[in-house]
């Protein structure tokens, strides 16, 4: 009493169970990639920035779609040669399908990291910074005493957490506080749960919506935070994610970057960004930049003298997305090296000597808006291409662990059944063709255009 | 009229033959947990679909409360705090929200409105039409053993039932359950409490996360449902000689299959925005509490209503067709009458099935999309209710000189027509933009699709557990008791929803936790409906105000009707189990096809002989025949294929 | 082409065929992108012309889509209609079809 057509296909359809489930899948696998894909068509024809062209490593893109062709020819082959029942060659191809899976993962990883050790930042006027930040950007207080702690006395998402949210800040030991009565006290859970519990009380007598608890410290404390991990500051208050403020002196929160690109866009004037103040880059980086755009304006003309500059994406990046190359301005007329210069050119390990190579400018925070490294958070760009690459990278990672699983544990089966295997090979084969597909889609619409 | 009298050992004989499904017989938990035989999912998923149905319906009465007596304790609230156990997780839940006076606010009243339309759509209604029913008959009714992939099945139903857990957990998590309707909007969902650090102590990550392995779950069950009609089918059975009821779970499983991958997109965008700060649904210059939100914007919040309707209107369609697919069993069944139009049902529901994914956006004409395409959604909305109307006018013209046996599931279906007709009907002008910039949001929205749903779907699906209860168990339910059941839900639900259209069109929003009792200076307009209630209201000494406010205490009086009238089937159903009357034999309604030509209840591996289809599914009072019906598998008049009995018997000793 | 020992035997050569073309296609789509066609949004149809066609060889080689039974090609039929849909309303909805512009619009620069 099995199930019928496992192995062999029903007369009237012709096709076995699991060929109708696996193409049933895809179909389902289809209108998944289908919504990233009508997502990223969304996302791009309403972006208010401009879409990031050849932005990524575009060998190592054309690298990994040889290897994930490749390792499709090898699938089916394999699938063939089981077919052929040639049991040397199908475990050949097998293995070579899963190296390439390997191959294809190493690459990707290459490819991520250099992105999360990228930072932009974006200037008030618009102006794109991009570059690497060689100490991290922390906001840094000292001579913190004041904690203003609210407690709400209904359940509430947020309140004051102290211990999760204010201590780890600190720098160096916290120091003991004192409470409105007087009384010193260390802070940790038990102590301030004593205090939340003593301040709701009278909050309750008093008939005033939260409790608040406030603290003084023996001694000036010393922040030193990320502006993700705080709600806001100001020149003497930082409010803590769980409401908690503390009164102090701002110390320092200017950001320290090594510029490799100055994105100009965005700029009304592309000259007269704020990239090029004498604090910041300053005139011979600007003449530099001046003399790179009217390079690349001139020889558009010449080029295409019948085109709208305006309308040109190539152009404009070209000629406003200035590359710096070297830690002082270069001699005039060698400004404009790098045609094609993309940020992903930056070395992978992050903090490598090449970073001598970009001068350092230090950025006041009235100054920028938003940072970030190049990670989802970046723009709507890098945020679908981490998820449609991500999820691919997931279907390649599960599709190789079945092919994998087919190599080497389904020896039995190869034996005694290859007519069964023929059909399993078949089905996984069927699925790597559909990642494979995947990515051939995936190269050109994020690398390439 | 049985294919063979069963007895328990002859059940065993063949499971031990069964090689496919090794453990099955070792253990109590492998054959009653982790089965992979398809009744057994079947049951498994129809109970927690029955539970959450009830847990919905729970949290509905709580929001019931709080709009007809807004900042009024909770009735027995300290009572319920101090039990133990049920206290606690009272608390845990709903209690540690409450105002100090135990009455609700509009936090609470928002996580209970979100919850309410999860669980009673995802857990409730999907897991027991679709899951349940299909996973129990459908296979039966096509002759087959089991499904295609019963371990594929099984893992369905365990995907799903993490996923339970996992949404039950979001109610106990810091921020408490989502608070942004079941429809998760963004950038209202993807910035709420965006204060907290810690994503796992969001409500938010919880659902994401339990929609994700709902999806899959679904994702599973609707693949295995497809493969086993397309390769499954027993000799004979062609395309047009299946029951509608696999045509109806055939298009479903499409539905699902091709709908829900939008949606996982939707959900994962959103965990994106939340967890890595993206801004896929978080337009350019957001602001949230005065101050600028640190993302860098470019998204829009329009990409996740498309997204997620792309799924949610298909996804009515699952709520619904299950319900037409017991209907087709249970009508001509106790009308004793042939379906009437069977092809065009078919076809009615192929062009249904392909309709309901291009009809999404009238959900969205308020967001601004364009003319034209609320040019385009409006004519595919009006299209599709072409094929609906053919369904239902088939359902009802099939009672046409029938002799109806009024039984409690035939009350059930006979009451889901008009309900469900007016459910439909209320939609049509709702198709159109221009209505819908009155309607949108408001209670006429809610009564609409609530008269779809619960009188229409759910009247179904009790209709169906009536119906299939014998074959389950091998005993009836209790009529008396099924009668006591149908009265008072067919009231209650007409009190609590036929309210509703006369509120929305006064222009009560859905969303008001008090009822609109903060309007009441400026919409206490009175109507018919209300002096009705002041003057009913009056006669039992009761002072209840002419306005629309009024109308609240209706629906609530409705909901509680509704609730008591739950009562005796949930006593029905547990003690029937045991203690129900005997089913007579394997055929007790009579009915031809094919799930009754099994033993009752049906062993493993189901069939003691090879089923044939010989006939159509639908032939009841046919001339010259010596019963009223005559079954699939009956190759002539009035015996079942014996010669195939003794054959699979001799083959098994 | 069926899925007898003869007619794969043959196959495998063209298994290998395919990918050389199909490795040849991704180089001649990553040199047509450095092109400057008269506007971005034809470089973007080029590209995507180069692509359907590796998919398109792909599917029917690889996964045999040119063999295959009818019901197959009834599910995915199904499929693509829809995922097609998918893709055009979204870009409609974007903009009211009627004055559609173009995929892509770079920023005016003064």
């Amino acid at each position: 009493m099995d199930i019928p057509y496992t192995v062999h296909a029903r007369p009237d359809t012709g096709l076995y169970n699991a060929k109708i489930g696996i193409w049933l899948f895809l179909a389902s696998e289809v209108m998944l990639f289908g919504g990233l894909f009508s997502a990223y068509i969304f996302l791009r024809v309403g972006a208010d920035y401009p879409w990031p062209v050849h932005d990524l490593d575009v060998t190592l893109g054309f690298i990994n779609t040889v290897v994930l062709i490749a390792s499709s020819v090898t699938v089916v082959m394999a699938w063939a040669m089981l077919k052929l029942r040639k049991f040397g060659w199908y475990r050949i191809n097998m293995a070579i399908t899963v190296i390439c899976a390997g191959l294809f993962m190493y690459n990707k990883s290459l490819e991520y990291r250099a992105k999360f050790a990228h930072y932009a930042v974006k200037l008030t006027d618009g102006t794109m910074l991009t570059g690497h930040l060689p100490h991290g950007y922390q906001v840094k207080f000292e001579g913190a005493t004041e904690f203003n702690l609210s407690v709400p006395l209904k359940t509430s998402a947020v309140s004051a957490d102290p211990i999760g949210h204010v201590l780890p800040f600190i720098e160096g030991t916290a120091p003991k506080f004192k409470t409105e009565d007087g009384q010193e006290i260390t802070l940790d859970e038990a102590s301030f749960k004593a205090l939340s519990a003593e301040a709701v009380k009278k909050a309750v007598a008093a008939k005033k919506g939260t409790a608040s608890i406030k603290l003084i410290a023996t001694t000036p404390i010393k922040f030193a935070v990320k502006p993700s991990e705080i709600f806001a500051y100001t020149d003497t208050t930082i409010t803590f994610r769980d409401g908690t403020t503390v009164t102090g002196k701002l110390t320092d929160d200017k950001m320290t970057l090594e510029v490799d690109g100055v994105d100009a866009r965005g700029v009304a004037q592309s000259d007269k960004s704020l990239a090029f103040d004498h604090r910041y880059l300053g005139e011979a980086w600007q003449k530099a930049f001046v003399e790179n755009r009217d390079h690349h304006i001139t020889k558009f003309e010449k080029d295409y003298p019948t085109r709208d500059k305006t309308r040109s994406a190539t152009l404009q990046k070209e000629s406003l997305f200035f590359k710096l190359n070297s830690a002082e301005p270069p001699a005039a007329g060698a400004a404009h090296g790098d045609a094609h210069g993309a940020e992903a050119h930056a070395p992978a390990g992050g903090h490598g000597e090449a970073h001598a190579h970009h001068p350092t400018v230090v950025l006041e925070k009235k100054d920028f808006t938003f940072f970030s490294n190049f990670t989802p958070k970046l723009n709507t760009y890098y945020a679908i291409y981490f998820t449609l690459t991500g999820l691919h990278g997931l279907h390649v990672i599960a599709g190789a662990l079945v092919l994998l699983y087919f190599l080497a544990f389904d020896g039995k089966r190869l034996r005694q059944d290859p007519e069964h295997l023929a059909n399993r090979v078949e089905v996984g084969g069927l699925f790597w063709h559909f990642v494979d597909l995947v990515w051939i889609f995936l190269f050109p619409l994020l690398y390439l255009l | 009229m049985s294919a063979a009298a069963t007895t328990h050992d002859h059940a065993h004989d063949h499971s031990h033959d069964d090689h496919a499904h090794g453990h099955h017989e070792q253990s109590f938990i492998w054959k009653y947990v982790f089965s992979t035989d398809h009744k057994t999912i079947g049951l498994q998923y129809g109970l927690t679909g029955l539970i959450f149905l009830l847990f919905g319906f729970f949290l509905m009465l709580l929001m019931r409360w709080s709009i007809a007596y807004p900042g009024i304790p909770v009735p027995a609230v300290e009572v319920i705090r101090h039990l133990p156990l049920i206290g606690d997780l009272f608390e845990q839940m709903f209690g540690r929200w409450l105002n100090a006076d135990g009455s609700l606010n509009g936090e609470l009243y928002n996580m209970l409105g979100a919850m309410h339309g999860t669980v009673m759509v995802f857990f409730g209604i999907v897991p027991l039409g679709f899951a349940a029913f299909g996973n129990f008959v459908m296979p039966l009714q096509i002759g087959t053993i089991d499904m295609a992939f019963p371990r594929l099945n099984m893992m369905s139903y365990w995907f799903f039932f993490i996923s339970c857990v996992l949404m039950m957990y979001s109610f106990f998590v810091g921020t408490g359950p989502v608070q942004t309707g079941w429809t998760m909007y963004s950038p209202l969902a993807s910035t709420t409490n965006i204060g907290v650090t810690s994503i796992w102590s969001h409500g938010h990550m919880w659902w994401l996360m339990a929609m994700v392995f709902n999806i899959s779950a679904s994702l599973l069950g609707s693949v295995n449902f497809i493969a086993t009609i397309i390769n499954l089918r027993t000799k004979g059975m062609a395309w047009m000689k299946m029951p509608f009821f696999c045509w109806a779970m055939f298009v479903t499983a499409f539905l699902l299959l091709l709908a829900f991958p939008p949606l996982e997109v939707a959900a994962i965008l959103q965990l994106s925005d939340r967890v890595f700060g993206s801004s896929f649904y978080l337009p350019t210059g957001l602001m949230e509490g005065g101050k600028h939100l640190d993302i860098s914007g470019g998204g829009s919040p329009l990409l996740y209503q498309h997204l997620f309707w792309f799924l949610a209107h298909p996804e009515v369609y699952v709520l619904i067709l299950p319900a037409f697919a017991i209907l087709t069993d249970i009508i001509p069944c106790n009308a004793r009458r042939p379906l009437w139009g069977y092809k065009s049902m078919v076809y009615s529901v192929l062009t249904l099935g392909f309709l309901s994914f291009l009809v999404w956006a009238h959900h969205m004409y308020l967001t601004g999309m364009g003319t034209m395409m609320s040019t385009y959604f409006q004519i595919t909305t009006v299209l599709i209710s072409v094929p609906s109307v053919v369904l239902l006018t088939c359902l009802m013209v099939s009672l046409w000189g029938g002799s109806i046996r009024f039984n409690t599931q035939m009350l059930f279906a006979s009451a889901f027509l008009p309900m469900f007709g007016i459910g439909g009907l209320t939609g049509l002008p709702l198709a159109f933009s221009f209505i819908d910039l009155a309607m949108h949001d408001t209670y006429y929205v809610i009564g609409h699709f609530h008269y779809v749903v619960a009188p229409g779907t759910i009247f179904a699906l009790f209709a169906g557990v009536y119906h299939w209860f014998p074959k389950f168990t091998g005993r009836f339910m209790n009529d008396k008791l099924g009668k006591l059941h149908f009265w008072p839900s067919l009231i209650g639900m007409n009190l609590v929803f036929a309210p509703m259209f006369v509120q929305g069109m006064a222009g009560f929003h859905r969303r008001w936790y008090d009822g609109g009792k903060y309007f009441e200076n400026t919409s206490g307009m009175s109507h018919w409906t209300t002096s009705l209630t002041h003057n009913v209201g009056a006669f039992f000494g009761l002072d209840i105000p002419d306005n629309m406010l009024s109308l609240n205490i209706v629906m609530s009086v409705g909901a509680f009707i509704l609730a008591l009238g739950q009562v005796p089937f949930i006593i029905n159903f547990w003690f029937s189990i045991k203690g129900g009357k005997k089913a007579t034999s394997d055929n007790p309604w009579d009915a031809t096809t094919m799930e009754w030509a099994t033993p009752t209840p049906p062993p493993h591996g189901n069939f003691l002989f090879d089923p044939v289809a010989h006939r159509g599914p639908y032939e009841y009072s046919v001339p010259g025949h010596t019963t009223d019906f005559y079954p699939q598998w009956e190759s002539e008049p009035g015996k079942p294929d014996l010669k195939a009995i003794a054959e699979k018997a001799q083959a098994h000793h | 082409m069926a899925d007898n020992i003869e007619a794969i035997q043959k196959s495998i050569k063209w298994y290998l065929i395919i990918g050389g073309i199909l490795i040849l296609a991704s180089g001649a789509t990553v040199w047509l992108s450095y092109v400057e066609l008269p506007t971005h949004s034809l470089n973007i149809l080029v590209g995507m012309i180069l692509a359907t066609i590796k998919a398109t060889l792909v599917a029917l080689i690889f996964m045999h889509l040119n063999h295959e039974r009818s019901m197959i090609y009834k599910i995915l039929l199904f499929t693509v209609v829809l995922a097609v849909v998918l893709f055009a309303l979204f870009i409609f909805s974007h903009e009211d079809p009627l004055v559609f512009s173009g995929f892509y619009a770079p920023v005016e620069q003064q």
